[in-house]
């Protein structure tokens, strides 16, 4: 049995202008394999081919040459569709319904049973934080709020691949907190989870592995730690050293031809000193 | 699947208000249409209501539902919910055949609900009518002559006409056979005549004319005499025993004066069974309007796969309108034909080889052919005519047109579905 949850053969996509003649391309040769169970990052500047890379996994587009699989299934194999949760960039979701309908909509395409969907629409909604906003119309919900119903209805099949484009965007950060929590325990679910952002910190902070894409070319894969740890460089996270202890240090460090590059107080991410005057202010 | 999508696409234009916007200009029409100027006739205004219904408010539901059709597709790939079904394992055939299913229901609703009042409206206004006139309410079963003969000698024949002189020259007889094997008891009956008459008298609206009904069974015979007026039909009631033992009914008419004519054909006089099945005519024809919605809406969203919306909407409305001209198309193009074959009358300086020729048969004969051929006949679907002429709307005319709708839905479904599998969604 293929254990890889994606693989990608050669796949390449040009897009062409009405004349059928070679006009932009979007993807050239990628070759991916993403174990089940991981968090794989996707990233790369904007036009890199990372939104091109998700569509011909979901069949959105057709590849001009290549192959993919998903789950063991060719990618454009149907029945692989219903094991896939896809969130795409922006909230593309039916304003006229509000947040129940649109979760029942997309549950009954997954063909899930009446009592079984709502249960689970119960379940997402409290999940997501809009139990209290489940009947309110959807074009009178903000960006955030899409988005968190846009993540609902992404794993409202309880799927085996998760590919997120984008999820924080328009999001606050304790929203955007949330959001990672739920992707890392995915994870613990053993799911498979791929996420495209912009956003650097969250890829580092949560993917196993990571691609970067640019103008259409695979440029690097790897474990995130082993792509961001530098052989001969050495830190040293201390706490509680005296000035004076820290000269001795660097004076041992010099004696042994050792070259400091720099000494520090370390210091936390915003992200982190956001949540943590948050939490102390509730 | 295709319920769950067909579900989505009528909850949707219901939330948008467009089924109300339709269905309160439809109620605003019907309201209306009783009090429209019409002839003096007392049945004249049911007449109008019932036009008005056909033409006006199913017309502007078609236009409505080819709009909405037309542009559902399109909409979803222009603001991308499409990604949030294509990402579920639907196939692309059912949200086409989901689409067309929505739009079949939103038609189905529309017409039950707009046609139900109109009906209300209808038997309310005829149930005043004097009883003569009541036959607009009627579903009459026709039956045509098997036989049509001259006894005695015609005046003259003319393009098919055969023209009669009063006075016992000649007369006209249409014979009705195995009546006794076709008719149920709650049937009445009558003869309608639609003949053409000419008279040498001045002033002559009207002639009288002899009509006589003979069983030729047991030799019964009756024989009235009636006032004929010019493109009026003239309607003699029969009396349904002797039609239910007769094997063969011969009906005659001829003029009294040697001076009056009337001219005949073997279409001229019918036969009908008479039953009080308005309602009944009247759900077949709504039924076979349905038809024509579902053929329109199928159109519209087969070329929505493929087109944007503005260019659906266009090529939408474009084939329903060619749909309802077929016939001038037709003619149009057999003019161009007639033109060609009668080639040895033109100017020699127009004579083969000649470049415009083969241009019109290339750029316009031909392909006005082939339209007549792939576009849908709309007309097929006018049930009005029978109901103003109160005649019976026959199973086997709804099953033709089911056949119809089904054949030509299905041909567009298919390539519906292979213009869409082989759309991208950038």
């Amino acid at each position: 049995m293929d254990n890889s949850a994606v693989r990608t053969e050669g796949l390449t996509k040009v897009y062409k202008d009405f004349w059928r003649r070679k006009s932009v391309s979007a993807l050239t040769n990628l070759n991916l394999n993403i174990e089940r169970g991981e968090i794989f990052g996707l990233l790369g500047p904007n036009g890199s081919g990372k939104t091109t890379t998700v569509k011909l996994l979901l069949g959105l587009l057709f590849p001009t040459s290549g192959k993919s699989w998903l789950l063991g299934h060719s990618s454009i194999d149907l029945i692989v569709k219903s094991k896939i949760g896809f969130l795409p960039e922006e909230s593309y979701l039916y304003k006229f319904l509000n947040a129940e309908e649109i979760l029942d909509f997309y549950g009954k395409l997954f063909d899930i049973p009446k009592t079984e969907r709502r249960l689970r629409i119960d379940k997402l909604i409290r999940n997501v934080g809009l139990h209290t906003y489940r009947k309110r119309q959807l074009s009178q919900y903000s960006k955030g709020m899409l988005r968190r119903i846009g993540l609902a209805q992404a794993i409202i099949n309880d799927p085996e691949l998760v590919i997120l484009d984008e999820p924080t965007s328009g999001l606050d950060p304790i929203a955007s907190r949330e959001i990672k929590d739920l992707i890392l325990d995915f994870k613990r679910q053993g799911k498979t989870v791929i996420l495209c952002s912009h956003l650097l910190a969250d890829v580092q902070n949560i993917c196993d592995r990571i691609a970067i894409l640019n103008k259409g070319v695979l440029q690097v894969m790897g474990n995130v730690r082993e792509l961001l740890s530098q052989k001969d460089v050495i830190e040293f996270v201390v706490k509680n050293l005296s000035d004076k202890d820290v000269q001795e240090v660097e004076t041992f460090i010099k004696s042994r031809s050792g070259n400091v590059l720099s000494i520090n107080h370390h210091a936390s991410t915003l992200e982190e000193l956001f949540l943590t005057i948050i939490q102390q202010s509730k | 699947m295709i319920l769950t999508i067909a579900g989505h696409t009528f909850r949707e234009v219901i939330r948008k208000k467009i089924l109300h916007v339709l269905i309160g200009l439809g109620i605003l029409i019907i309201a209306v249409s009783p009090f429209i100027p019409t002839t003096d006739e007392p049945d004249a205004r049911v007449k109008m209501m019932l036009v008005v219904f056909f033409q006006v408010v199913v017309l502007l539901c078609i236009v409505g539902i080819i709009f909405l059709s037309a542009t559902s597709l399109p909409h979803e790939i222009e603001y991308r919910t499409i990604y949030g079904i294509l990402s579920k394992p639907v196939s692309r055939l059912k949200i086409v055949a989901g689409k067309i299913t929505g739009f079949a229901l939103l038609s189905a609703l529309l017409l039950i609900i707009l046609g139900l009042l109109n009906v209300i409206a209808i038997q309310r206004i005829a149930s005043k009518l004097p009883e003569g006139y009541r036959g607009i309410l009627k579903a009459r079963n026709e039956f045509a002559a098997s036989q049509f003969s001259i006894q005695g000698k015609s005046h003259h024949v003319r393009e098919g006409i055969v023209w009669i002189e009063g006075g016992r020259s000649g007369i006209a007889l249409w014979s009705f056979s195995d009546l006794c094997k076709k008719p149920d008891d709650k049937s009445s009956f009558e003869v309608e005549f639609d003949l053409k008459i000419d008279s040498g008298r001045k002033d002559a609206g009207a002639i009288p004319l002899v009509v006589g009904i003979e069983d030729t069974g047991t030799g019964q015979c009756k024989t009235v005499v009636l006032s004929a007026k010019i493109d009026e039909p003239l309607t003699v009631k029969i009396d349904p025993e002797l039609v239910r033992k007769s094997s063969i009914l011969n009906i005659t008419a001829f003029p009294i004066h040697s001076m009056d004519y009337i001219g005949v054909t073997g279409e001229d006089a019918k036969l009908y069974a008479v039953r009080k099945g308005f309602i009944s005519n009247y759900t077949k024809a709504v039924g076979i309007t349905f038809l024509k919605f579902l053929l329109i809406v199928t159109i519209a969203v087969m070329g929505s796969t493929y087109l944007s919306a503005p260019v659906s909407i266009v090529s939408a409305l474009v084939v329903f309108l060619c749909g309802h001209i077929l016939d001038f198309v037709k003619d149009f193009s057999l003019l161009i034909q007639s033109y060609d074959v009668h080639e040895h009358a033109l100017p020699t300086a127009l004579k083969k080889p000649n470049i415009l020729l083969v241009y019109i048969d290339y750029l316009i004969k031909k392909p006005l052919e082939w339209l007549t051929v792939i576009l849908p006949d709309f007309k097929r679907f006018d049930s009005l005519k029978f109901l103003l002429k109160g005649i019976n709307i026959s199973w086997e005319t709804v099953g033709v047109s089911v056949g119809y709708t089904a054949l030509y839905a299905g041909i567009c479904l298919f390539i519906s579905s292979i213009l869409f599998k082989k759309r991208e969604f950038f």
